[in-house]
């Protein structure tokens, strides 16, 4: 049987569900940095978590990659539950973190090898790759470059490339183009973008809000813990009748999203 | 255990050897030092055994020193990872606690086998002369010793918050064992604390088979057989209690 096949199988998955989030809460002493969040992630799609710093964003990346426990709740990725089947997941993930989380003593291509090494892929494969990869991001004579030298934006794009080695189903973008110039963060969104044209699952998170609503088909904006609401990008505007994301989340909650950055 | 995993994160901790001036120094260019120093001031100095130099005697010492270093690298190592994210990155690829270990295990065994090469590369140059056949042991020895020096590094780096700390923590285990094993004299009050660290068994081993006492002494390989136990059990803590503890 194959991963998928018995993902099928599982509690919480159905064929179009890539991940599905159930009542999640997670407390840190008397502090509820998530609270009671339900949603679920259709296959192929870009899910935008929008909202500001401090939201609960990344604590909800981190609890749907293991990385943390819930305090309550259950987290299934590709039919897998996260408290029971972690190994699992972790074939079919890629994270790029939103602390650039590099050796900066190897090269950019060397992190990017290090990686696939790591998801056990083939040497010829992984050569081919890993040129794939840095053609498709201008990045190939940078890549040859030890890590220390580069700059945020370098960093933060060899972030990225080093979670997609491994050709994972499922990627988990956090606050990826946090850093970047204006120019390097519209050729990233097309990269991502092209991602999903290869039928990869993306859970974004991001505070620019231009960014969300460029990138994705469905959006959960997030504020103190709580989920506020959630659609396309399309329907909120329309359900509380403004022209952008940024003014939903103001009608809803009072306060801008990009308070306080 | 994936092999291509564990030779990738292998290959990882030897690049930094090379090319982290940190760690270059500390474990390569202090070795040299010390040894340069110690061979051109005392191999001409005799001791109350014929044919043996100051330096003949100090020589498993710096064996040692250089061995129990690594629970200073380890631990700035361990934290600077942490520091970095390295290690909840990690944590999300398919590789295991065992590979990642393992690799930092044997990457440290390499490493303190290589010191001894150099060391005694050196140290013959300058004088040094190996009176036994069982020289090889020598090597069991400092291998076992960077197990423990791992281990340390590992209970280091769980209760250190950064690399400047863990230096700090990391004298607690480091410190005793440089003044309690190396080259330093001890009286029969400080070799009855000395039997508590590792260190011990290692330059009281070597020294034994340098000086040419037959390999068939059995103390040899009692010593051999605690260091082993010993250092086993504390990599063993030591992964148990950072794996607990410390990745957070």
């Amino acid at each position: 049987m194959t991963i998928s096949e018995e993902s099928d199988l599982k509690k919480g998955s159905s064929n179009n569900i890539a991940i599905e989030v159930q009542n999640l809460k997670k407390h840190f002493d008397d502090v509820k940095a998530v609270q009671d969040i339900s949603f679920k992630i259709n296959k192929g799609e870009i899910f935008g978590l929008l909202g500001p710093n401090g939201a609960g964003k990344t604590t909800t990346i981190k609890m749907m990659i293991g990385l943390l426990k819930p305090t309550s709740g259950e987290i299934y990725v590709g039919g897998y539950n996260v408290r029971n089947d972690l190994n699992k997941i972790k074939e079919l993930i890629g994270v790029c973190p939103q602390q650039a989380a590099i050796y900066k003593f190897l090269s950019g291509r060397e992190n990017i090898e290090l990686y696939g090494n790591l998801h056990a892929l083939d040497k010829k494969v992984l050569k081919e790759k890993t040129n794939e990869l840095l053609e498709a991001t201008d990045f190939t004579e940078q890549s040859k470059r030890k890590a220390k030298g580069y700059s945020g934006g370098m960093l933060r794009q060899i972030n990225m490339l080093m979670a997609l080695i491994g050709d994972p189903d499922i990627l988990f973008l956090d606050e990826p183009t946090v850093g970047m110039d204006a120019r390097v963060r519209r050729k990233t969104w097309e990269f991502i973008g092209s991602l999903k044209e290869r039928g990869k699952t993306i859970v974004l998170t991001t505070h620019y809000i231009e960014e969300a609503e460029a990138l994705s088909d469905h959006v959960a904006i997030i504020d103190f813990g709580e989920l506020i609401d959630t659609g396309t990008p399309k329907e909120l505007m329309e359900k509380h009748n403004v022209e952008d994301l940024e003014k939903v989340f103001l009608k809803i909650t009072g306060r801008r999203i990009t308070e306080g950055l | 255990m994936n092999l291509q995993r564990t030779m990738a994160l292998l290959k990882l901790e030897l690049k930094k050897l090379i090319r982290d001036p940190t760690y270059l120094f500390s474990l390569i260019l202090l070795p040299v030092i010390l040894t340069l120093t110690f061979g051109l001031a005392l191999s001409d100095t005799p001791t109350s055994t014929p044919g043996v130099s100051i330096f003949d005697f100090m020589i498993p010492g710096i064996y040692g020193f250089t061995c129990v270093y690594i629970v200073m690298t380890v631990a700035m190592a361990f934290t600077d990872y942490r520091k970095d994210g390295l290690l909840d990155r990690m944590n999300t690829t398919p590789t295991t606690s065992g590979e990642f270990m393992g690799s930092h295990v044997i990457a440290n065994i390499l490493i303190s086998l290589l010191q001894v090469a150099i060391i005694t590369g050196l140290a013959l140059i300058l004088g040094f002369r190996i009176r036994s056949s069982g020289f090889l042991l020598a090597f069991a020895f400092v291998g076992f010793l960077a197990l423990s020096s791992v281990g340390f590094g590992l209970i280091s780096a769980t209760f250190a918050k950064s690399s400047g700390a863990a230096v700090g923590v990391s004298m607690i285990f480091f410190m005793p064992q440089m003044l309690l094993g190396t080259w330093i004299p001890m009286s029969e009050a400080t070799q009855v604390i000395g039997i508590f660290f590792p260190i011990y068994y290692s330059t009281n081993s070597i020294q034994m088979i340098f000086n040419g006492v037959p390999l068939t002494d059995i103390t040899i390989w009692i010593n051999l057989g605690v260091l082993a136990v010993y250092s086993i059990v504390i990599v063993i803590i030591g992964t148990v209690i950072f794996k607990r503890f410390g990745k957070a």
